[in-house]
């Protein structure tokens, strides 16, 4: 019971600590806005409608989620035992093995928020970008309410990215009032908000269609239709899962190297997690290639967003498969990060 | 000396800092022992450079020594944790999350320990009102003066009330006020019971709380004993007598002179600077134990 509670406390102030730094929601803000953006300067379908949108949400959350592991594990682990905090908490009742798993903990907390405010960054995005668009019940001044009109052609969904925008902006704004009204910290606020925010829009944008009318003021009864591409959720699953193997590992490069250093074998890491098939895929196991292939994640995995083209699927039977290997390399890297810090000298 | 109330046994200490290809750079710590009673108040000291910190380090199993052993409570090393459970330990410099209030710090320190959630929080405002930083006590820790942080450093050190109290130079930063309550609360502290083990470039500090003291040159232990044994002069004898006059004081001194047929030396006591500046500043301490020490007898 002690042991969960040290645990989570030591998690829970990594997960302040860490979003709190500018840093962190600078990334995040600019995740969000960029993936929010991608539909209104779209010039390209690539033969599906959204697509997109939707791949450019997945990219931003690979590349910038890999920062935000990476930068975060950094802070918490390698900028720690540097300053002396790590040997503040360690002179307490706490084991080097629980401190570094509680550190992945809590770096796997700002993974999960920053998760979830892309995630719905990217269907929101996905649902904004322009849609071809047959038959559509819609409601003009001149045609009077519940008179149906015939539309063709493509839609942009102006109203969800705005609402997606504009959430972010609020989120900002919310934050300084709170940081100058009640003195509550900026950083905090402003993620966890920007995080609210999106998902506040995701809610409500099965409240109107995607010309931006109400659905209950077309149909007269209270009606609820999201309109998301929710196929987007397995494939963003699998890719969260990426990103917490890439924490696990940053929490354990950061016991002994620092967060240049950390970043640039994450990096390493993901090209040839995901170019390994190419070069490993017929290596025999006793090469360097076959070698290489067994320590490090496939990273090809968890990128599937192909998956999805054309209408596709992704069986959430693959993603808990998927969720398993995945713990199995964060269990790899975490003990190995246990071992590192075992004997490390601090202070 | 009794084993039972033997709290740290040091033996053979020694600690080589090596470089990325294990050869020796560093000697800290050569060939230490050192056996602190329960209780007992005593100061290391020691030039920059003399091992202290390191030794420090070693008791709290940051560091791994590289020769001997140590033993603390019952014969158990410094990596236990039910042994870090009984420690308190205040570093050299506040080593304090930055966006975290003195509040936040000290729940999350007590949480820690494992203290329940209603024992912390009473614990933290007890904590927060002896350090004199109740007014302070909601604002983010990174932009508090050296001075402030030291005190949320000790009070996270007394969180969990400790039997043993490690303070690496428990009074760098503070006034002379802040100096005077720190020594005011090691000397209630171990009254009540309570080991502690400092490290001090102050050496007058020491000299005021200090039982005894251990001095560490160039990673070996030089002298170690009762703080009164070693600065005693046998060989100068101190009168000291109120209300003298200046005939009387005359007559005293001619007298002895004859008896022992030496010049006598003849002074008035001077009160120390700090004595002097708490005098000008706070006298209504008069000299007196100060708010951490009043909190504490409370």
């Amino acid at each position: 019971m002690r042991i969960i509670q040290q645990s989570l406390s030591i998690a829970r102030t990594t997960v302040v600590e860490s979003i709190q730094q500018p840093v962190a929601f600078l990334i995040f803000a600019f995740g969000v806005l960029s993936t929010l953006l991608v539909p209104i300067f779209q010039f390209h379908r690539f033969s599906e409608d959204g697509r997109l949108a939707r791949d450019s949400g997945f990219s931003t959350l690979m590349v910038f989620g890999l920062a935000v592991a990476v930068t975060t594990a950094g802070r918490a682990v390698a900028v720690e035992i540097t300053r002396g905090t790590a040997a503040a908490i360690i002179g307490k009742p706490v084991a080097r093995s629980l401190f570094v798993f509680s550190k992945w903990l809590g770096v796997c907390g700002v993974i999960l928020l920053f998760w979830l405010g892309m995630t719905a960054a990217t269907l929101l995005a996905e649902r904004g970008s322009a849609h071809l668009v047959v038959s559509e019940l819609c409601t003009h001044a001149q045609h009077g309410a519940d008179d149906p009109c015939e539309t063709t052609g493509y839609v942009m969904d102006s109203v969800t990215l705005t609402l997606g925008i504009c959430g972010v902006v609020i989120a900002l704004l919310f934050s300084a009032f709170q940081q100058y009204a009640k003195r509550r910290r900026f950083g905090v606020s402003a993620f966890i908000g920007i995080a609210i925010s999106q998902l506040t829009v995701v809610a409500l944008c099965g409240l109107y269609d995607r010309m931006g009318h109400l659905r209950w003021v077309i149909t007269n009864a209270p009606t609820y239709v999201s309109d998301l591409d929710w196929r987007i959720l397995s494939v963003s699953v699998l890719v969260l899962f990426a990103l917490l193997i890439f924490a696990a590992l940053a929490t354990a490069l950061a016991t002994r190297l620092q967060t240049g250093a950390v970043l640039a074998v994450c990096v390493l890491v993901l090209l040839i997690g995901l170019a390994g098939d190419l070069f490993a895929g017929n290596a025999m196991l006793f090469s360097v290639q076959g070698f290489l292939a067994g320590i490090l994640p496939d990273i090809q995995h968890f990128w599937m967003c192909d998956a999805l083209a054309q209408g596709g699927q992704l069986s959430w039977h693959y993603v808990s498969e998927a969720g398993l290997y995945a713990l199995g390399c964060c269990t790899l890297f975490i003990t190995a990060g246990c071992l590192s810090f075992a004997n490390r000298d601090l202070g | 000396m009794d084993a039972m109330n033997e709290i740290i046994q040091i033996k053979n200490l020694g600690k080589t800092f090596k470089d990325f290809w294990h050869r020796p750079v560093v000697v800290a710590v050569k060939d230490l022992n050192l056996t602190i009673q329960r209780g007992e108040v005593v100061g290391l000291l020691g030039p920059n450079g003399s091992g202290k910190s390191t030794t420090l380090k070693m008791l709290l199993g940051l560091l791994r020594p590289t020769s001997g052993a140590i033993e603390l409570f019952d014969g158990r090393g410094p990596e236990d944790v039910a042994v870090k459970s009984r420690l308190g330990y205040l570093p050299e410099v506040s080593h304090l999350h930055e966006f975290l209030t003195p509040r936040e710090t000290l729940m999350y320190y007590a949480s820690l320990f494992g203290l329940p959630h209603a024992a912390a929080k009473r614990r933290t405002n007890e904590l927060l009102e002896m350090v004199g930083l109740v007014p302070a006590a909601d604002r983010a820790v990174g932009r508090f003066s050296k001075g402030m942080a030291r005190r949320v450093g000790l009070a996270q050190a007394l969180i969990n009330a400790p039997e043993l109290l490690i303070l690496d130079e428990p009074t760098s930063g503070l006034d002379p006020i802040g100096c005077r309550e720190v020594k005011d609360l090691v000397r209630l502290l171990a009254k009540s019971g309570v080991t502690v083990l400092m490290t001090s470039h102050l050496l007058a500090d020491v000299e005021d709380v200090c039982d005894r003291v251990a001095i560490m040159n160039k990673g070996v232990l030089c002298a170690n004993g009762a703080t009164r044994e070693l600065l005693r002069n046998p060989e100068i004898v101190r009168f000291s007598i109120a209300g003298l006059s200046t005939e009387t004081a005359a007559d005293v001194r001619m007298q002895i002179e004859k008896q022992v047929d030496r010049p006598v030396h003849q002074d008035f006591p001077e009160m120390s600077l700090e004595a002097y500046f708490l005098k000008v500043v706070a006298p209504e301490a008069n000299g007196q134990a100060f708010k951490m020490a009043h909190f504490l007898e409370k």
